[in-house]
């Protein structure tokens, strides 16, 4: 089948360097073959950027400022973080009762020169809180940066994730979401944000000195499925893209992180990734090769 | 000739070799005194470093030792070993000990004009005491610490990943114990320093 298709994709990756962002042709590649990084998502409480840089709450912050990143000590430990917070034992002053404290996702990635596909697939945890997001089981977003902001390299999405957002026990505007200190998308200090919703709603953003969810030209396609108790959503995304869209290019890598909004979860009460690197064509913690 | 009468000064009875005892009696009565003197200093010295002696004080007892003995890993752990206050807070050596120990004689004045002798007093000042604290272990590159752990010891493959990096990052960076762990045996105080950690 591949190889049947293979042309089509040649000829329009030629054309959208030929011409620019002509829209590009869909084809997912074949999932069987791509191999999966194992990443666990687990819920972070109250844990914003604040809370990670100080020192007298954090004993990593020194590790940080030496530049370690979060997954160099913790990426095996996720699962055990998400359950003290899930539990309200740690950085949770209001816990939802029958919350997951992790789930692990696999995510494999490839490319056809002209689209990036990413899947993530996972086992569906047990839930039932209350409805936050009534319209919603279901949301996935994943982020990248092209290592121009400070720490992003580090922390993934914790550059944006501050203390006075919505949601968050010192947050006191119900407006305010995510942001990047000094975000500013002409400066290229900016993540580029997908999501995907169970409703079937795609966007397309970027979080730079505030959250914009649409607008961006790089996303093709969200699909996602639940087959049994097993979810699976697929990205098709355009390597180049417009403002606020992070291009991406052969041989380098990226900021990657990503987060579930489970069980009809909205605001801060989601699952996230620490932060990973992104490779295109090149070994990253998700590598995307050329199929 | 009247001051050959005189009875002799109790310095100059001293200084004047004896003309009734032998010398090994001598000997043997010093080094019987010594020993006792000596020994008798010594079990006065570590009866002042028994738990009982530190939380003989109100001021220890409810707040210090109390958040120490809630679930801190050096009052209650799977093989049993504990730490209790001069394990960590006086040094082993001798020297070392008696500076500490003199040191300390101010916490008497303290206690005597009540500094902390009311909860508020205590965290009010917690802030203080701690830093003085952390001072006090990281010049001596946490002595205390080091009289049970070093970093050489180590086995860090059998550490979780986050104290592996953390101890190798200490290594590299000619870190001391303290540096990192603040406030594992008694909560940390309110107003640290972000350095502090």
């Amino acid at each position: 089948m591949s190889h049947i298709l293979h042309p089509t994709r040649i000829a329009v990756a030629a054309a959208a360097l030929a011409f620019g962002a002509l829209p590009a042709f869909a084809a997912a590649p074949d999932w069987g073959k791509v191999p999966a990084a194992k990443i666990t998502v687990f819920y972070p409480g109250v844990s914003p950027i604040e809370w990670i840089t100080k020192g007298s709450e954090h004993g990593g912050a020194r590790a940080l400022r030496k530049g370690e990143t979060c997954a160099s000590c913790h990426h095996d430990e996720t699962a055990d973080m998400g359950k003290k917070m899930a539990t309200g034992q740690k950085l949770e002053p209001s816990p939802i009762k029958g919350k997951a404290g992790s789930i692990p996702v696999q995510v494999q990635a490839a490319h056809d020169g002209a689209n990036l596909y990413v899947r993530f697939s996972w086992k569906q945890p047990a839930g039932g809180a209350d409805k936050m997001d009534k319209d919603n089981a279901v949301k996935l977003a994943f982020m990248l940066e092209d290592n121009k902001i400070p720490g992003a390299n580090l922390s993934g999405c914790w550059e944006t994730c501050h203390s006075d957002a919505r949601t968050m026990p010192e947050g006191k505007d119900d407006k305010k979401t995510k942001y990047v200190k000094d975000g500013s998308v002409a400066g290229g200090k900016y993540y580029d944000i997908v999501q995907w919703t169970s409703k079937g709603a795609k966007h397309d953003g970027y979080i730079a000195d505030k959250r914009v969810m649409d607008g961006g030209k790089a996303l093709v396609d969200a699909k996602g499925e639940k087959k049994g108790d097993e979810w699976s959503v697929v990205f098709t995304r355009k390597l180049a893209g417009g403002e606020g869209d992070v291009a991406l290019a052969s041989g380098k890598t990226y900021n990657f992180g990503f987060a579930i909004h489970d069980d009809h979860s909205a605001g801060r009460y989601h699952h996230v990734s620490l932060g990973y690197q992104l490779g295109i064509d090149t070994k990253g913690d998700v590598t995307a090769n050329k199929q | 000739m009247n001051n050959k009468t005189e009875a002799p000064g109790w310095f100059a009875r001293l200084r004047r070799p004896s003309s009734h005892w032998s010398v090994l009696t001598l000997l043997l009565v010093g080094v019987v005194a010594g020993v006792v003197l000596w020994g008798g200093f010594n079990t006065v010295v570590e009866a002042t470093n028994k738990e009982s002696f530190c939380i003989g004080c109100h001021e220890m007892r409810d707040n210090v030792y109390k958040e120490y003995s809630e679930n801190t890993i050096h009052y209650t752990n799977r093989t049993g070993v504990r730490a209790v206050c001069a394990d960590c807070h006086v040094p082993k050596e001798w020297g070392p000990k008696m500076l500490r120990k003199i040191q300390a004689s101010r916490e008497l004045w303290g206690k005597m004009v009540g500094t902390i002798d009311t909860r508020e007093k205590f965290e009010a000042k917690r802030l203080t005491l701690a830093e003085r604290e952390w001072a006090r272990m990281k010049a001596n590159d946490s002595l205390e610490c080091r009289n049970c752990h070093t970093l050489a010891s180590m086995d860090t493959e059998k550490q979780k990943p986050r104290a592996r990096k953390s101890h190798e990052l200490a290594v590299k960076n000619n870190e001391t114990c303290i540096d990192c762990h603040k406030g594992i045996a008694h909560h940390k105080p309110k107003g640290m320093k972000e350095d502090d950690e």
